[in-house]
């Protein structure tokens, strides 16, 4: 079995975020391969960006000597390239995708020009389709078959099938913006034609997010954008749709939130769009691991998740063990407060080795400038800044990990006292005692080593 | 092993190292002195030099071994490294090794004269070789809890720690 999660806008790539760092913690099922793919016009958004780090990162740590006996980076991921997969190119309209010069004084342009006003049809889409998904769909259904420009992820997708592999596929993006509500349908609709011949060894699912957040735009008046006063309407209309379609998905997952948070600075799209993570988006991630830890032909079923108090989240509120994720968060604070100021110090020779036991023993022979070693230092620092971001929601209580342990940017511990308290849970475990299980005697097999053998045994001490 | 064992064993090292250290001062130390230079003070024999320099190398060896206790007892149950700062506590353990030298040489320069009895010069290097370099800085090497196992300095020449 092979998983393919495609994620698609800039909603999409925030769900991959999420699912990226849950997959590093070792949530998904199993030790399939995960494959990535994104599909979104607006290559250069921030959270797109954010996304591909981490997931750079991840690939970067399938090198570790880790080992097999554990759950630490156990799925292995394959970024499926172009990534993102651009449906509109540089600078180009939808006149320009659509190719209306043919179709101009023909029945068909004439029909297009009634549908598309001149707005839509003369805007550069580089941001993506702004809030509207007719512009996407269009555009989606005449690049992802095209013959020229036949995306890599059917074929990819057929040579996982093609080697005797079943293939669960989940799809994520949002109902109401642009380029998720308009791909979402579509990309399914077109998975589903293209795969058909493998009818029995595909199963396609999807998470629809609803609104959860607004903006007020304060600029580009004249422009086309996403406007978050059309959400509502936006995703009654997609939802009426859905509702017809109810064949598009094996499984579908709707998130959304009754509050919707003001995100901090409006941006049409580019680098500018950087919008923090939200609880929402590990919802539809945890939906993704919901999804690929369901048998292939699962029978359909109707399920409600609610949480037990309104302002606030906890533990109890998320269909998943939190066993797993707080034993990683240790391992990434007992990291960044623990291990990275030493291997810092180290490398500017202002710290001798004799101090720090675990060092000499597992760390004398590693390159610390290595790149491996500098990912992971940046990957440490991107959890926590994406842990604390998910806990800072608009005034409602998110408890997962003690938010008023930890600060971001850079990551450290404000009260090293509540390290044996994550999770609100009292255990023994405390700075020293990670330290202390560091230095113990431990054997491990021969294909564990270097920086991998040291994260391994971190990880492993911090259960 | 668990962690009581791994104490429970140090501490019996620490205490059997010290019986060691003290023995070997006692049979180097008589040796050295020899039994001209021990009888040579009135009132004195052989035999009841011998008794109290025994109870010189005792109180030398005790006072010792509890420098390499402290130590230990210290790093086991008193530090915690909670951030990287508290880390190594080499000046701790260097300022033990000076007590423990202070130790060698003071306790026989100020009460072998106190118990009337004469020792031979090099006795006093034979103390600081074995209390100071067995009895505390080899010892400590060995039985330093591993949160610190390569603060003693040296210690990081000697492989496997228990």
């Amino acid at each position: 079995m092979s998983y393919y999660f495609v994620s698609i806008g800039g909603t999409g790539a925030k769900v991959m975020e999420s699912l990226t760092h849950l997959c590093v913690a070792g949530l998904l099922p199993e030790k399939e391969r995960l494959y990535i793919a994104a599909i979104d016009p607006d290559v250069g958004n921030g959270n797109l960006e954010r996304t591909a780090t981490a997931l750079n990162n991840f690939a970067v740590f399938q090198n570790f000597f880790v080992g097999n006996d554990t759950t630490l980076f156990k799925n292995k991921i394959s970024i499926v390239r172009p990534f993102p997969w651009n449906p509109t190119g540089h600078d180009k309209t939808l006149d320009d995708l659509i190719e209306f010069h043919h179709h101009s004084g023909t029945p068909v342009g004439k029909l297009y020009e009634v549908l598309y006003t001149k707005k839509e049809r003369d805007t550069t889409l580089n941001e993506g389709f702004r809030g509207h998904p007719s512009i996407g769909s269009a555009v989606l259904a005449k690049k992802f078959d095209d013959d020229a420009d036949r995306t890599t992820l059917t074929a990819q997708i057929e040579k996982t099938i093609g080697e005797g592999d079943a293939v669960k596929i989940f799809l994520a993006g949002s109902v109401f913006g642009g380029t998720g509500a308009a791909g979402l349908p579509t990309v399914a609709r077109l998975l589903r034609n293209n795969l058909a011949d493998y009818s029995d060894r595909i199963s396609i699912g999807g998470v629809l997010i609803l609104p959860y957040f607004s903006f007020t735009p304060t600029e580009h008046f004249d422009e086309l954008f996403a406007r978050s006063e059309n959400f509502l309407p936006n995703t009654k209309a997609a939802l009426k749709y859905y509702a017809e379609k109810e064949n598009l998905f094996n499984a579908t997952y709707f998130v959304g939130d009754s509050v919707l948070t003001p995100v901090g600075e409006f941006s049409v799209g580019s680098a500018n769009q950087r919008n923090e993570a939200h609880v929402v988006e590990l919802y539809a991630a945890l939906a993704a691991i919901d999804f690929f830890a369901r048998p292939l032909k699962a029978p359909k079923i109707f399920k409600y998740i609610c949480r037990h108090e309104r302002d606030k989240f906890s533990w109890s509120d998320i269909p998943a063990s939190s066993e797993r994720f707080v034993q990683f968060a240790r391992f990434i604070f007992a990291y960044v407060h623990l291990i990275k100021p030493v291997l810092n110090d180290l490398i500017s020779g202002s710290a001798k080795a004799y101090k720090y036991p675990w060092f000499v023993d597992f760390l004398d022979d590693v390159d610390l400038n290595a790149p491996d070693v500098v990912n992971f230092n940046f990957y440490a620092e991107a959890f926590a800044a994406w842990l604390k971001q998910l806990e800072t929601l608009n005034g409602r209580e998110v408890f997962l990990i003690n938010p008023s342990m930890f600060e971001a940017n850079p990551a450290r511990l404000v009260d090293k006292k509540l390290f044996a308290a994550l999770d609100g849970n009292k255990s023994k475990l405390t700075i020293h005692e990670v330290w202390y299980r560091l230095t113990e005697p431990f054997k491990f097999d021969s294909t564990i080593a270097g920086f991998g053998k040291f994260l391994r045994r971190l990880y492993d001490v911090c259960a | 092993m668990n962690r009581t064992t791994r104490t429970v064993i140090k501490i019996f090292l620490i205490a059997a190292g010290t019986a060691a250290c003290l023995a070997a001062a006692y049979y180097a130390g008589s040796n050295a002195t020899g039994h001209a230079l021990a009888t040579a003070s009135d009132n004195m024999n052989y035999s009841r030099w011998l008794e109290k320099y025994f109870v010189l190398t005792r109180a030398t060896g005790l006072a010792n071994g509890l420098c390499a206790l402290s130590w230990f007892l210290a790093a086991r149950f008193l530090f915690e490294v909670d951030e990287a700062a508290g880390a190594g506590k080499r000046i701790f353990w260097a300022a033990l090794l000076f007590v423990s030298l202070a130790i060698s040489l003071g306790v026989p320069h100020f009460y072998a004269p106190i118990l009337g009895i004469k020792l031979n010069g090099i006795i006093f290097g034979l103390f600081a070789a074995i209390f100071t370099g067995l009895g505390y800085w080899l010892l400590t090497i060995f039985t330093t809890p591993l949160a610190f196992k390569y603060t003693p300095l040296g210690a990081q020449l000697f492989g496997g720690r228990i």
